[in-house]
C-alpha cells in the first residue's frame, strides 16, 4: 500500500474506538484512538504521557554515577544498554579507555539483552495474534537468557553492569559462569531453531501475518524508524557496525523485505543466532586483564552525545558534566521515532489487526514517556 | 399418568439437571488445566478454579452497578442465558418429549438464536469506562480528529455478535439439520428413535461430515479461540462481558459451562441417538462427550491464533458448505 493511499486526515471517518490507557493487549500504559469505518482503521492515533516520571529531569544535578545507575531505571526490558550508553557518554566525555575485557563483557550482556527483548518480542506478538501456546514457549527459552542475565548482573531485571571506566567487579566471568553462558547459547540455538520451523510452516499463523500492517522502505525512512522494525523494512543499517566495542565480532545485518508483521516476526528470529554468534566469539576471545580502569579523574565537558544500537533500535543519551554533576541530560528511546511508524501501520487494516500493528514496531512506552510538551493554550 | 411414572420422570428430569450442572462446571477446569495448560508446559490453574471457585468468589462479591443505560436488564441478561441454556436441556431429556413442538430441532435452534441475541444485547447495553469514559487531554490537546463520533469496544461486539447470527453460526445449524434429514423428522423422539432402529447417526459418511460441522459450530457459538471474535484480546476484550461484577459475572461463567455441556447433549441426542437421562446408562456416554468437545476445542485453540473476519469467513464459508454437503450425503 502506498503512502497516499494511507494518508491520515480524511474527513469521512465512521467512529472512533478508544484503547487504553489500561488495554490487556497492552503490556503498558498508552492511549489509541483508532478512527474506524467497518472495522477498518481509517487513522490511528497514539498517545503517550502516562507513565511520565521525569527521570531528566531528576538527573539534574546529580553526581554522574548516581545518574547513570537511576538511568537503568528508564526500561525494564533494555535496562542494560541503557545505563551502557550513559556510562558511554561520561566516557566519551572524560576520554575514558575501558579494558578490553570490560568491553567484552558489556558486549555479552548487551547481546544477551537483546536475546531477551527479541525473546519477548515474540512471545509478545504471539500473545497478541491469540497463540498463546507458541507464546508460552518462547517465554520458555527466554527464560535460560533471564537465568544467565540474573547469574551476571545478579537481577533479572536491573543488572547494573556498567560503570564508567568498565564493568562491575561482580560481574567478571569465570569459568562456571563462561562454561553455563555456552550452554544457554546451545539451548537457545536449537529451541529457536524448532520455534522457527513450525512458525512458518504454521499456515493459519503466516495467514494472520502476511501483509498485515505493511510498511514500505520508503515510509520507513520517511519516519525515522529505527532498529529491527527499519530493516524489516530493506534497510540495512545497523549501529553495532559502527560502534567500537563491536569491531573485533563477526555477524551479519540481517534486513527482509515488506516491513509486515510476518516480516518483523521473522527479522527477531533471525537476529537471535547473530546474537548466539556474538556472545559465542567473545567468549571464546575473551581476554585476560581487568575489567575497570579506576583512574580517571572528572572535569567538566560540553555536551556529549552518544548512540547505541539497543535491542529495538537506536538508543540516544546526552549530558555535559559540570562540577562533577549532570546537566542538560536528554535521552530519546528507540520507541520515540517508531510511534509514527505504529500509527502508519495500523491504516488501511482491520482493527483485530491494529494492536498487531503497532506490536510488530516492538513499543516501548514506559520508556519513551519522557519529553513533556507543554502547549500553550 | 400413574404416580409411579409422575415420580420417575420428575426423578429423572431434576437428576439429569442437577448432574448436568456438576459436570458442567468442572469443563472448563479440564479444558485450562489439562488440556492448554499441559499444551502450554505451564502449571494452570487448579482444575477448580474457573468452573467452581471462580463463580464462588464473584457471587460473594459486592455488586456494583454496571455502566449501561438500562443497568437492571443488562444485569438480567445473564440470568436469561442461564435460563435458556437450562430449558434447551430440558427438552434434550427424554422424559420431555410429550411436549411436542418445544422438544424439535426448530426449537432448539429458535432457543440456540435467542442465546445469540443476547450477546447483542448485553454488548450494546455495557458502557465500560475501559473505551470511553476516561478523561484524557489528547482530544483538547490537538487531536487529528476532535469531533468524531466516539464508540465504546462494546458496540464493537455487538456488531459482531450480529455478524455470528447472520454468518458464524451456521455451520452449527446446518449440522442440526443432518439427522432431521436422516430420520426425515425434525421431533428429537423421532431422531432419538431412528438411531435406535438403524444406529447411529454419526456412524454413516453424513453423520461424521455433521459431526465435523457441529464441532466447528460448537467452538464458534462458544466464542472459543480462535474464533473468539466477540472476545478478542487483542481488541474488545471481554466484549459483552465487560461490564458485568459480583454474581452477575458469575452467572456468565456459569452459563458458559452450562452450555457446553449442552451442546455436548445436543451432540450426543442427534448423532449417538443417546439423550441425557440419570436413570440410563447412557448418561455415561453423554458426560464422555461433554468432556470429549471441551479437549478437542482446547487443542484446537492452543494451536491457532485468533480469526479476524479474513480467516472467518472462510471458515465458516467452509464448514457450512461441508454442511450442505453432509445433508446431500444423507439421501444417497
Amino acid at each position: 500500500m502506498d503512502g497516499k493511499k494511507k494518508s491520515s486526515g480524511q474527513n469521512v471517518i465512521e467512529t472512533e474506538i478508544t484503547m487504553g490507557p489500561v488495554h490487556p493487549a497492552a503490556l503498558e500504559p498508552y492511549r489509541v484512538r483508532l478512527f474506524v469505518e467497518d472495522e477498518i482503521v481509517k487513522d490511528a492515533e497514539i498517545t503517550v504521557g502516562v507513565n511520565h516520571r521525569g527521570i531528566e529531569r531528576i538527573m539534574e544535578g546529580l553526581p554522574v554515577e548516581k545518574a547513570n545507575s537511576l538511568t537503568e531505571k528508564i526500561c525494564g526490558i533494555c535496562s542494560n544498554v541503557h545505563i551502557w550508553n550513559s556510562v558511554m557518554v561520561a566516557e566519551k566525555g572524560l576520554e575514558i579507555e575501558i579494558p578490553e575485557r570490560a568491553s567484552y563483557i558489556r558486549v555479552i550482556m548487551g547481546e544477551l539483552e537483546r536475546l531477551h527483548s527479541h525473546l519477548l518480542y515474540l512471545a509478545h506478538g504471539n500473545e497478541v495474534l491469540g497463540h498463546e501456546t507458541f507464546a508460552m514457549r518462547i517465554f520458555y527459552i527466554r527464560e535460560t537468557v533471564m537465568e544467565l542475565l540474573r547469574m551476571i548482573g545478579g537481577n533479572r531485571v536491573q543488572y547494573g553492569v556498567s560503570i564508567i571506566g568498565g564493568v562491575r567487579p561482580r560481574c567478571e566471568l569465570d569459568e562456571m559462569r563462561i562454561q553455563k553462558i555456552k550452554e544457554g547459547m546451545d539451548f537457545i540455538e536449537e529451541k529457536v531453531a524448532e520455534f522457527a520451523d513450525r512458525f512458518v510452516s504454521d499456515p493459519m499463523v503466516m495467514s494472520r501475518i502476511t501483509g498485515v500492517c505493511p510498511i514500505p522502505k520508503k515510509e520507513a525512512l520517511r519516519l525515522a524508524v529505527s532498529g529491527p522494525t527499519l530493516r524489516a523494512t530493506g534497510v540495512d543499517m545497523d549501529l553495532r557496525r559502527d560502534m567500537e566495542c563491536y569491531d573485533p565480532f563477526d555477524f551479519d545485518v540481517i534486513t527482509l523485505e515488506g516491513g509486515d508483521v510476518k516480516a518483523n516476526l521473522l527479522m527477531r528470529v533471525l537476529e537471535i543466532p547473530e546474537s548466539v554468534k556474538i556472545i559465542r566469539q567473545a567468549i571464546k576471545n575473551l581476554p585476560g586483564g581487568p575489567i575497570t580502569d579506576r583512574t580517571w579523574e572528572m572535569q567538566d565537558t560540553g555536551v556529549i552525545k552518544s548512540y547505541v544500537e539497543a535491542a529495538r533500535g537506536r538508543l540516544y543519551h546526552s549530558y555535559r558534566l559540570e562540577d562533577d554533576r549532570v546537566r542538560g541530560s536528554i535521552v530519546r528511546t528507540p520507541s520515540m521515532s517508531n510511534i509514527g511508524a505504529m500509527q502508519y501501520a495500523c491504516i488501511g487494516h482491520h482493527i483485530t489487526d491494529a494492536q498487531l500493528g503497532i506490536v510488530q514496531c516492538d513499543p516501548c512506552f514506559t520508556c519513551t514517556d519522557r519529553a513533556i510538551q507543554i502547549i500553550k493554550l | 399418568m400413574e404416580a409411579s411414572t409422575i415420580i420417575y420422570s420428575t426423578a429423572a428430569v431434576i437428576g439429569t439437571i442437577i448432574v448436568a450442572f456438576i459436570i458442567s462446571i468442572w469443563l472448563p477446569g479440564i479444558e485450562r488445566k489439562f488440556v492448554q495448560a499441559r499444551i502450554q508446559q505451564r502449571i494452570g490453574p487448579p482444575i477448580s478454579s474457573p468452573g467452581i471457585m471462580a463463580p464462588l468468589k464473584f457471587f460473594f462479591k459486592e455488586t456494583i452497578n454496571p455502566n449501561s443505560p438500562l443497568p437492571r436488564l443488562y444485569n438480567a441478561l445473564p440470568l436469561g442465558g442461564i435460563i435458556i441454556v437450562f430449558f434447551i436441556l430440558l427438552f434434550l431429556i427424554p422424559e420431555m418429549y410429550f411436549l411436542g413442538a418445544l422438544t424439535s430441532i426448530i426449537a432448539i435452534v429458535g432457543l440456540l438464536k435467542i442465546e445469540e441475541v443476547i450477546y447483542v444485547f448485553m454488548g450494546s447495553f455495557s458502557r465500560s469506562i475501559m473505551s470511553l469514559s476516561m478523561p484524557f487531554p489528547d482530544i483538547i490537546k490537538g487531536a487529528a480528529h476532535p469531533d468524531i463520533k466516539r464508540s465504546f469496544l462494546e458496540d464493537l461486539s455487538s456488531l459482531r455478535a450480529f455478524r455470528l447470527i447472520a454468518f458464524g453460526s451456521f455451520p452449527l445449524y446446518i449440522a442440526l439439520f443432518v439427522p432431521v434429514a436422516m430420520a426425515g423428522s425434525i421431533f428429537l423422539g423421532d431422531i432419538v428413535l431412528y438411531q435406535q432402529l438403524n444406529g447411529p447417526v454419526l456412524f454413516s459418511v453424513a453423520g461424521i461430515l455433521g459431526a465435523i460441522v457441529f464441532f466447528i459450530g460448537y467452538m464458534i457459538l462458544l466464542n472459543e479461540y480462535p474464533f473468539a471474535i466477540l472476545k478478542t484480546k487483542a481488541d474488545v476484550i471481554e466484549g459483552p462481558y465487560m461490564e458485568y461484577a459480583a454474581k452477575y459475572r458469575s452467572y456468565t461463567y456459569l452459563t458458559r459451562g452450562f452450555l457446553m455441556f449442552t451442546l455436548s447433549a445436543l451432540f450426543s441426542v442427534l448423532f449417538l441417538g443417546i439423550p441425557p437421562n440419570i436413570l440410563s446408562w447412557g448418561i455415561l456416554v453423554n458426560i464422555l462427550v461433554a468432556i470429549l468437545f471441551p479437549i478437542l476445542s482446547a487443542i484446537m485453540s492452543a494451536f491457532s491464533p485468533i480469526f479476524t473476519f479474513k480467516q472467518f469467513y472462510p471458515v465458516a464459508a467452509g464448514v457450512s458448505i461441508l454442511g450442505v454437503l453432509a445433508i446431500l450425503a444423507t439421501f444417497v
